[in-house]
């Protein structure tokens, strides 16, 4: 085969004036603008673009287009680039990529002559033995995985996503695809026209009949002058629920690839055929090409494919690759007519020569072995909306059977005609198109209860009164009387798939399976129907006894960076946060908020707060404004103790527990004012706890009066902790009394704070410390915590973290949800037990907690080792003595810097649970140390004297 | 047991080095893995579904019980449904010490199958990172490297530099929204050749005179004397399996389906604690190796492995809502790629090939419903959630135990179906919602 | 991308809601035996085929609705229930 560009052809698609420089293997190579890279390397006569995968055989052109399994190739950091289909671009850096040193001598095409041991799945039957040598035998192997390099410093490059929501959407543009667009966008409906290619007009492209010229002129005008937009050079990868579809557009001028999502009211595939290749004795070599990818050469890029050819022809394609081989200077030494019985055997020959051997044995010269042995219908996107296309023998290729109404086939898929007949099914199948479309429209809009009238009545479902397209026959050539590749990706022959399915893999998933046959990058467009042909001959059944697989998407590979678009992963701060930033602080992440772990010195922090007073941002604590007369009873409902007789300004702990008493949240709630309530829970819980409580009033209680509104970010939370925190609140507040005995502890009052109206102050705190817990309008909490700051520096004033809170309430021994206890733990286990109102009409988890009395359950318990120096990891685990057996664990863990020593909270069996029980911890190094279990949760100030203050 | 004899094959040939270059030097092709059989009207047991889990426990009933009159039962093919499906992810780094024991058992069997089995099931331990990127996972982490250490199961958390180490693709930097803090990382774990492992189990199975019968859907379970309609339902037995091919008549009746297990739990009047979602995997095209460990992130959601073949194999957690379609969707991937690539950013340009799915029967925490069920010789081996490939040898075994001997083995006894009825749940649930 | 048809929204994208499962009445908490309660909160019929169950407008209306859907096909039934997880009548 000698490849080369020829002079100028009406249909080219080259500007021979833009000449563009590349480099292929390192070598310096120019093409045209308009030339993708395989034409630019076979017009300078490149003949092997790449090395199979097993066998390292020298593989060349065979389709010329995106689907052609052999011009895989590497473009800079970009690995697997089609080079069938992209466009050439000066200064591209191509390489070859699976072969080694290089190309044309590959020292793996020494396996070629292993041939008969490396059948498909070989390595299932050896390599066992000895077992320590398999993960060498591996390495080994894995250095036959194809394809590319992925550079790891590949920038994740700007990827956008766009959402769209035309009426209908034509996934192919060829003839019958535009003419479906124009007919939908005339009858009133916005089109999209999704062109897999780089321009659109489909097989008319690359059909140098006057004909086909002329129509494609046409179509094109008529486009341009239409609403239908087109995209080339994109393709609808999938079609999932309702019509939601998945397009890559991959010549968008600034995102490397886009992911457009489409909800089409209808869609029309369209997608034409895809010729597959004929399966004889060398088959794959360099010089058998199909007969599309002959005209593609000769019409688009004027690349003439070879000095003299044999042509083997089943069809109409056939014929006119001929024509436009004779017309570029293509010596054709025979037409073998697949129609009348004549066969390819096999090819022969050294190097350039690409002899073909005919049925009776006789060779005749050539470089170019054309072969049109007919078409694949790619029903992917039926498959993908639930289709099981049927195969029809006289026509040899598989047909849609009952798509879903809202997905209409035409053109090639749908069945043949001349081009008049196919633009005719392609009109009338956009009107249907468009009028199924107009329903839907008016079904989506009229059932969205706020949206505007809608005029008039749903027009009815238009029915199907297209007029079918025939089915031309065609012979069902899959393979000839000698055994060839079916899939070049793999290389995997027939041979490989007869005997796969005399061993057993049968049927065609399981040949598949064993064979890895069509899972290869060309996705089985090339390769499905010729796997199934020869599991048919395996069984000595039919195709259509044997079926086929489903195609799965995407109908075209497409990036994970256009997959992924731009990174939205939000970040959530509180108003206060600047001053943070401002002042040393260590960040913590907490889901998504960014928190203040600690300003340098926790211990210092810790003590500041037990000595002085300190300022803790609580911001991301979940907060629910409740109001109306029933909120009572929803508390009650939801948490296990009572709440009918909370009075106006109290606040109480609740704990809530899960339908099946597993601990779900914690938290205070107070009582604002007659009808109001505000809820606190934990920071993680805020968004959970908020839906579950619509829940409960939504689905069990619809009949309450009481109005959930989320509030954790309309408020700043500041907690003010340490005995002289009442000294520091007298100097900011108005309008409320801070005296024990008029404000005491667990009560909330209104106040003006640093002169902000509307502040809610409660009288609690996780740290053990006389607290104030502000919650300030969140545009102010800057302000606040400023004038707190400012107004306390005379008192010892100082941040502290949740580093420094949370030693603080170990040191109190308060449990935090979701680490002290687990998925298991129910409401007795967290120790209080007493507050569960078992005599109370009904609320969350009730059966559960009853039955749970009786039950012997894990304990949470504070735990202090022996050693007050050594700090257990948070998971350590409580065993029994020297045995593996588990007993509990510690949940938490830390050094408390106000008692000299370190101090855990832990979950324990029932039986240990008890003050002074003597414990084993092992640590994370393998040491056991003694611990002892404490008499209740407080580490520190059991009694609580120090928060009542 | 009756015409045993008669149907034992003849024994087939080893799969060696030695035996594929002879066959290669004499162009001989090779018998077939499995017979086909005619459907007999009675068997000892049936087992139905042709995955990993059914044809592991005929495997097992045959070669530890003597048992060999035991039909499997397919409605499609063998490895059709999850064994074919999933990511071929094996472990045993679980959190509760009954988890650990039993997928430790599992590990070992996975060791010892290439030489057990003949047939090179490709077990590529190449260690499994479980990546933390917040305190809390990073504390899970630590609570499960300790409940494994006393399980005898190698574990250990490392910090960004050992992960970099172990897996230089990862970004240990700390550019990510939710940089890496930490990693469990298990040596032992990695990756199988599912199908391999069907096919192996088949074979052996079918050696030792279990059939498999593809194509045979069942229809109904036969019971007597249960509660229920017909004779099904607590306090009953079984007494044979309907099929699309006649009935067989049968003392034990093993459910090893998943999608179906509800399903097919209810022909025998038995409601399970199950709820059935899709979930969805995807590969990429090949490209050399470069990712050498398994890496799993629970918070993003995500585990992916490179493949001897060069593609990344991606999954995810199950679809959100009950679904028994299988045709995968697009947030999927769009969801998939955005965290791999947080974990990985220089694979942007990598492409996805294919995507897939499966059916998950998900029980309320997250462990599996294996063993006796209210109705006599109806066991059940379901609830397999994400996690049953991993689980098969070791779950074919103490199922084959516990039909041949008509008693729990002690592995399994956590396991129970009665623990829905007892509130004695199983802990997992914490590690496990996307623990691969 | 199921389109899940919310009573006041209209239809949304899935992922604009939550999933609350199966649609099942809760037993009364004071008269429920342990089989009862624990089979309401963990056994399901789980048909592959028309299922009433429960679906949150997490980002839209924040409403809870029952609605019939087909697991099989994931078409829905009309019309939805608001408010109401116990199937039947509202």
């Amino acid at each position: 085969m000698t490849m080369s560009r020829q002079g100028v052809q009406p249909t080219e698609v080259i500007d021979r004036a833009a000449k563009l420089r590349f480099r292929w293997n390192g070598k310096r190579f120019s093409g045209f603008e308009g030339d993708t890279i395989a034409s630019a390397l076979a017009a300078a006569g490149e003949q092997i673009f790449s090395r199979s995968m097993k066998y390292h055989r020298p593989r060349g052109i065979l389709t010329a287009d995106y689907w052609d399994p052999n011009l895989m190739v590497q473009v800079g950091d970009d690995p697997n680039v089609r080079a069938g289909h992209r466009l050439l671009e000066s200064g591209m850096d191509v390489r070859s990529q699976n072969a080694w040193p290089s190309l044309n001598r590959d020292i793996k095409a020494a396996n070629s002559l292993l041939g008969r041991f490396l059948t498909a799945g070989f390595y299932y039957k050896t390599f066992m033995r000895p077992q320590w040598l398999w993960p060498t035998y591996e390495r080994v192997l894995a250095t036959f995985a194809p394809g590319g390099k992925i550079d790891l410093d590949t920038p994740h490059a700007y990827h956008d996503k766009r959402y769209t929501h035309p009426d209908v959407v034509v996934a192919g543009a060829g003839p019958a695809g535009i003419e479906a667009a124009l007919a939908a966008s005339s009858a009133g409906a916005s089109v999209m026209l999704v062109s897999h290619e780089h321009s659109v007009g489909g097989h008319l492209r690359y059909s140098s009949a006057a004909a086909d010229q002329a129509a494609l002129a046409e179509l094109r005008t008529a486009l341009d002058a239409s609403d239908v937009e087109v995209l080339t050079d994109s393709t609808v990868t999938g079609r999932y629920e309702d019509n939601w579809l998945g397009i890559v557009q991959r010549n968008h001028p600034i995102a490397v690839e886009r992911l457009i999502k489409a909800r089409a009211k209808t869609l029309v595939a369209a997608p034409g055929l895809i010729e597959r290749p004929y399966v004889f004795e060398g088959n794959d070599r360099p010089g058998v090409i199909t007969s599309g990818a002959a005209r593609r050469l000769v019409n688009l890029w004027g690349v003439k494919p070879g000095e003299r050819a044999v042509v083997f022809s089943a069809n109409a394609e056939g014929d006119a690759a001929v024509a436009d081989l004779e017309r570029v200077g293509t010596e054709i030494a025979a037409v073998i007519d697949g129609r009348t019985g004549g066969s390819i055997s096999s090819t022969r020959g050294s190097s350039r020569a690409v002899d073909a051997v005919v049925a009776d044995g006789a060779s005749i010269g050539a470089d170019l072995l054309v072969v049109a042995a007919g078409w694949t219908a790619p029903t992917s996107l039926l498959n993908m909306a639930g289709d099981r296309p049927v195969y029809d023998p006289a026509a040899a290729r598989f047909f849609p059977s009952d798509p879903p109404s809202n997905v209409l086939a035409t053109g090639g898929l749908a069945g043949d005609a001349g081009l008049d007949g196919l633009r005719q099914h392609g009109a009338a199948t956009g009107r249907l198109a468009a009028a199924r479309a107009a329903a839907v429209r008016h079904r989506l809009q009229s059932r969205t209860a706020r949206a505007l009238p809608v005029d008039g009545d749903e027009p009815a479902w238009a029915p199907d009164e297209r007029a079918p397209l025939g089915r031309d026959p065609h012979p069902e050539l899959y393979r000839a009387d000698t055994h060839g590749m079916v899939d070049m990706s793999e290389d995997i022959s027939s041979k490989d798939l007869v005997a796969a399915a005399h061993e057993g893999y049968d049927s065609v998933e399981l040949a598949k399976r064993y064979t890895t046959a069509t899972m290869g990058p060309s996705q089985g467009k090339l390769e499905t129907v010729n796997t199934v042909a020869a599991i048919a001959e395996a069984r000595g059944e039919t195709i259509s006894q044997v079926g086929t697989t489903v195609w799965r998407p995407p109908y075209a590979p497409l990036t994970l960076g256009a997959l992924a678009g731009r990174m939205f992963e939000p970040v959530r701060v509180s108003s206060i946060h600047p001053w943070h930033e401002a002042n040393n602080v260590s960040i913590i992440q907490a889901g998504q908020w960014l928190r203040p772990d600690h300003y340098g010195d926790p211990a210092a922090e810790v003590r500041n707060v037990r000595e002085n007073v300190g300022l803790i941002d609580v911001t991301p604590l979940g907060k629910l404004d409740l109001r109306g007369p029933d909120v009572p009873k929803l508390l009650s409902l939801l948490y296990v103790n009572k709440w009918m007789k909370l009075g106006v300004g109290r606040v109480r702990y609740g704990m809530m527990c899960a339908e099946d008493g597993v601990v779900l949240d914690d938290g205070v709630t107070g009582r604002l004012g007659e009808d109001h309530y505000m809820m606190s829970t934990t920071s993680s819980g805020a968004g959970g706890v908020w839906e579950w409580v619509e829940n409960w009033l939504q689905t069990e209680r619809p009949d309450w009066q009481v109005h959930v509104t989320p509030v954790t970010t309309a408020y700043a939370s500041i907690n003010v902790a340490g005995p002289k925190s009442r000294e520091l609140m007298s100097g900011v507040c108005e309008g409320v009394d801070l005296d024990a005995e008029a404000f005491p502890y667990m009560t909330v009052r209104e106040a003006t704070v640093a002169g902000v109206a509307g502040c809610f102050m409660w009288r609690i705190g996780f740290t053990g410390e006389l607290s104030f817990e502000l919650h300030v309008p969140a545009g102010h909490g800057l302000h606040v915590w400023e004038a707190l700051m400012e107004a306390g520096s005379d008192l010892g004033v100082g941040p502290f973290g949740l580093e420094g809170q949370r030693v603080m309430r170990l040191e109190k021994g308060h449990f935090i949800v979701g680490q002290d206890t687990d998925g298991l733990t129910l409401g007795p286990s967290t120790g209080l037990g007493s507050l569960i109102k078992l005599d109370k009409d009904d609320f969350a988890g009730k059966p559960e907690l009853a039955w749970a009395a009786d039950r012997s359950l894990p304990m949470v318990v504070a735990i202090q080792p022996d050693d007050p120096d050594v700090v257990p990891e948070e998971a350590a685990q409580i065993v029994r003595g020297d045995t593996n057996e588990i007993l509990g664990r510690i949940t938490s863990s830390r050094y408390s810097p106000t008692l000299n020593r370190s101090i855990c909270l832990g979950q324990v069996e029932a039986d240990l649970a008890a003050g002074g029980t003597k414990v084993t911890v092992l640590l994370e190094s393998g040491e056991r140390i003694g611990a002892t279990v404490i008499d209740h949760h407080a580490h520190f100030d059991p009694a609580g004297e120090r928060l009542r203050g | 047991m009756a015409g045993l004899a008669g149907r034992l094959r003849k024994r087939p040939p080893k799969y060696s080095a030695a035996a594929l270059a002879w066959k290669g030097l004499r162009g001989q092709s090779w018998p077939r893995v499995w017979r086909d059989c005619d459907l007999q009207r009675s068997y000892d047991a049936v087992v139905i579904g042709g995955g990993v889990h059914g044809l592991a426990t005929a495997y097992y009933l045959a070669r530890n019980h003597g048992m060999t009159n035991v039909a499997v039962l397919d409605k499609a093919y063998l490895g059709s449904g999850g064994s074919g499906r999933n990511t071929a992810i094996v472990r045993s780094n679980y959190l509760t010490p009954e988890g650990v024991a039993f997928y430790d058992r599992s590990v070992h069997l996975y060791e010892q199958m290439a030489v057990e089995l003949n047939i090179n099931v490709m077990f590529s331990q190449r260690g499994h990172l479980t990546l933390a990127h917040s305190d809390a996972s990073l504390r899970t982490m630590h609570w499960r490297a300790e409940v494994n250490k006393l399980g005898g199961v190698n574990s250990s958390v490392i910090g960004p530099d050992e992960i970099k180490k172990e897996c230089p693709s990862l970004d240990t930097s700390d550019h990510p929204r939710y940089p890496i803090q930490g990693a469990l990382y298990h040596p032992p774990g990695g990756v199988v050749r599912h199908d391999a492992v069907v096919w192996g189990y088949a074979r052996a199975a079918d050696h030792m005179g279990v059939e498999m019968h593809q194509k045979t859907e069942v229809t109904d379970i036969l019971c007597e004397g249960g509660d229920g309609p017909d004779g099904k339902g607590a306090g009953g037995r079984v007494t044979g399996v309907r099929t699309n091919r006649g009935d067989i008549s049968t003392p034990i009746v093993i459910n090893c389906t998943a999608g179906w297990a509800s399903l097919i739990s209810t022909m025998a009047g038995v409601r399970l604690p199950i709820t059935t979602h899709p979930l969805q995997a995807a590969v990429t095209e090949p490209v050399k190796m470069f990712l050498p460990t398994v890496v799993v992130s629970g918070s993003l959601h995500v585990y992916v492995s490179q493949t001897d073949r060069g593609e990344l194999v991606f999954g995810a957690s199950v679809d959100p809502y009950a679904n028994y379609s299988v045709r995968g969707s697009l947030e999927f991937t769009e969801g998939l790629a955005g965290h791999v690539l947080e974990l990985m950013p220089g694979v942007s340009r990598m492409r996805i090939l294919r995507q897939w799915s499966g059916l998950c029967d998900m029980t309320p925490d997250y462990s599996p419903v294996m063993g006796f069920t209210p109705v006599d010789g109806f066991l059940v081996d379901v609830g397999w959630g994400t996690y049953g490939f991993k689980a098969a040898p070791v779950s074919g075994e103490q199922m084959a135990e516990a039909a041949a001997t008509g008693r729990t083995p002690k592995l399994i006894e956590a396991f129970a179906l009665s623990r829905f009825d007892n509130g004695e749940l199983v802990g997992e649930k914490g590690a496990a919602s996307v623990g691969h | 991308m199921l389109l899940v048809p919310c009573p006041n929204c209209g239809p949304r994208n899935s992922t604009d809601l939550r999933y609350g499962g199966e649609s099942h009445a809760r037993p009364d908490p004071n008269t429920a035996s342990p089989a009862e309660w624990r089979a309401y909160l963990y056994l399901r019929d789980n048909p592959a085929g028309w299922l009433r169950e429960n679906w949150y407008c997490a980002s839209g209306c924040r409403r809870w609705f029952s609605i019939e859907r087909n697991t099989a096909t994931n078409e829905f039934r009309d019309p939805p229930l608001p408010g109401n997880k116990r199937g039947g009548a509202a």
